[in-house]
C-alpha cells in the first residue's frame, strides 16, 4: 500500500481499475500523469508531480506509462506527453498538455474545490 | 529604429548524430540538457513530446531533440555556440557520433551588443572550427548576400562528402525572418495589464487571437506569452516541428517561423507571414542536394507577391551534410 502524498504507478489494467473505483468510492479528485521513458519533457516534470502528490495529500496521484497501459492511453486519448488528466467519479473533468509548472498547481487546486 | 532593444534575430544550430539506440538523442537526462542550456544562458520554459521528437520553449527560443537530430535556435545575447562543447561530452557519454553540423543566422539590428562568439561571422566560423571533431572534415563557411546590408550566414561541416541530412529529398527546412511588424497586428503580442495568468494560459489566447492557431491546423501547438510581452511557440505534427517567436517592440519588431515538411512548406509559410504583414521578410530553404533552387525561390516569390511583397535579391550555395540552402530577400511595395 502506498503512503498518503505519494505517486502511485499503475503497471497493470487491474491496478489501475481498483485505483479508480477506490477514488471513486471515497469521491477524491484523481490526477494522473501520463508519461513514458523516451520523453524528455516527462522526466523534466516527474520530480515536480512527486512534489504536488506530497502536497494535495487529498487527492490522488497516478503515474501511468503510455507503453504499459497502451489501451487506457488511447480510451484517454493520449498523443501529446506528458499529459496530465483529472478524474472525478471515473470521468474525466480536464487535461493539461505539456510540461507546465505553473498551469498544474492551479488546476489541482480549481478542481479539488468542486 | 531604435538605439538598441531586445534582439529578436536567432541564431540556429542543427546537430546530426548516429549511434544504434533508437532513442539516440532522447536519452539526454534532464542534468545534461541543463548544463547544455547554462553554457547558453538560457532556460526550460514549457516541454512536451511526441512519439518522433521533444520539442523544448526556451527563455530565448527553441530546442527539439529527435534521436538523431537536434536544434537549438536562441535570440537576444545568449551564446549558442557555447552548447557545443557541452553537447559533444553527452552525447559521447551516450555512444552517439556527430555526423553533421549546421549554423545559421541572419543580420543582427543590434550587432555589438553581441558577446563573443557572436562578435562577428569570422569569430563563429573560427569557434566551430576549433571544436569540431576532426572527423567532420569537410566544412564550409559562406555569407549569402542580398541588395541591402543584411546577409544569410552558415557554416557546416560533415564527415562525408555525400552525407545528407534531410530525412528525404522532398523535406525542406524553411527560416522565416520578418521585421516592420504591422503595428496594430504586434500589439497582440503584448500582456493585457492586469492579466495575472501563467505564461501558458495567455499563450493559448494568444495563439488563437493572433491568428497563428490557423497556420498549420493540423499541428498541436504550445504557445506561451512572456511578461510585458514575446511570444513563442512550438508546433508538433506527427514527426515534423514548427516554432514562431516574436518581439513585438516598436522600433525593433521582429518574428520569425520556422518549419520542416514537403511542399506544403509554402503555403504555410505565406500564412505566418499574413499574421504579422511585415515590412521586411527573408526566407531561406534548406534542402537535400539535388533539388532545384530556381524552383523554390519562383515558388516562393509566388506565395509572397499577393501579399504585397516583392522579391529584391535570391541567391543559393551548396553545403556539406546541409545540401542546398538558398536565401532571398523581400521587402513591401511601396516601401
Amino acid at each position: 500500500m502506498a503512503e498518503k502524498g505519494s505517486v502511485i504507478g499503475c503497471h497493470t489494467i487491474a491496478q489501475w481499475n481498483r485505483q479508480l473505483q477506490l477514488a471513486s468510492e471515497s469521491g477524491k479528485l484523481v490526477v494522473v500523469d501520463f508519461t513514458s521513458s523516451w520523453c524528455g519533457p516527462c522526466r523534466m516534470i516527474a520530480p515536480f508531480f512527486a512534489e504536488l502528490a506530497n502536497k494535495f495529500t487529498d487527492a490522488i496521484f497516478l503515474r501511468v506509462d503510455v507503453n504499459e497501459l497502451k489501451r487506457v492511453a488511447l480510451d484517454c486519448a493520449i498523443e501529446t506527453l506528458p499529459t496530465f488528466i483529472f478524474l472525478r467519479q471515473g470521468n474525466i473533468v480536464d487535461r493539461v498538455v505539456g510540461a507546465r509548472k505553473d498551469l498544474l498547481p492551479k488546476k489541482i487546486e480549481l478542481h479539488m474545490r468542486n | 529604429m531604435a538605439v538598441s532593444g531586445f534582439e529578436g534575430f536567432e541564431k540556429r544550430l542543427e546537430l546530426h548524430f548516429s549511434g544504434n539506440d533508437p532513442l539516440g538523442l532522447r536519452r539526454l537526462r534532464c542534468d545534461a540538457l541543463a548544463q547544455v542550456l547554462d553554457a547558453v544562458q538560457c532556460t526550460v520554459v514549457s516541454a512536451v513530446g511526441n512519439r518522433y521528437f521533444d520539442a523544448y520553449i526556451l527563455s530565448e527560443s527553441s530546442l527539439f531533440v529527435y534521436p538523431q537530430k537536434m536544434v537549438l535556435k536562441t535570440c537576444g545575447t545568449t551564446q549558442l555556440l557555447r552548447s557545443v562543447p557541452c553537447l559533444l561530452r553527452h552525447t559521447a557519454d551516450l555512444g552517439l557520433r556527430l555526423r553533421a553540423c549546421r549554423f545559421s543566422r541572419g543580420s543582427f539590428i543590434f550587432p555589438r551588443a553581441q558577446p563573443f562568439p557572436h562578435t562577428s561571422f569570422a569569430e563563429e566560423a573560427l569557434y566551430l572550427e576549433e571544436r569540431l571533431p576532426p572527423s567532420l572534415c569537410f566544412r564550409r563557411g559562406c555569407v549569402l548576400p542580398s541588395a541591402s546590408s543584411h546577409s544569410w550566414h552558415v557554416y557546416a561541416a560533415a564527415d562525408d562528402d555525400e552525407y545528407v541530412a534531410a530525412a528525404s529529398p522532398s523535406t525542406f527546412t524553411v527560416e522565416v525572418c520578418m521585421t516592420e511588424l504591422d503595428r496594430s497586428l504586434a500589439r497582440g503580442f503584448f500582456r493585457r495589464k492586469g492579466d495575472e495568468r501563467s505564461g501558458d494560459a495567455a499563450g493559448v489566447d494568444m495563439t488563437d487571437l493572433t491568428g497563428i492557431g490557423g497556420i498549420s491546423p493540423r499541428a498541436l501547438l504550445c504557445g506561451f506569452a512572456f511578461d510585458p510581452c514575446g511570444y513563442s511557440m512550438n508546433g508538433l505534427d506527427r514527426d515534423r516541428y514548427s516554432t514562431i517567436h516574436v518581439t513585438p517592440e516598436d522600433g525593433h519588431s521582429y518574428a520569425s517561423f520556422e518549419c520542416t515538411g514537403g511542399g506544403e512548406v509554402i503555403e504555410w509559410l505565406r500564412r505566418a507571414i499574413g499574421v504579422f504583414r511585415p515590412g521586411e521578410v527573408s526566407v531561406s530553404f534548406c534542402m537535400a542536394e539535388g533539388g532545384d533552387e530556381k524552383q523554390v525561390w519562383s515558388a516562393t516569390s509566388a506565395a509572397l507577391e499577393p501579399l504585397g511583397l516583392s522579391c529584391r535579391s535570391q541567391a543559393a550555395e551548396g553545403l556539406p551534410g546541409a545540401g542546398i540552402v538558398t536565401y532571398q530577400t523581400f521587402t513591401a511595395r511601396g516601401k
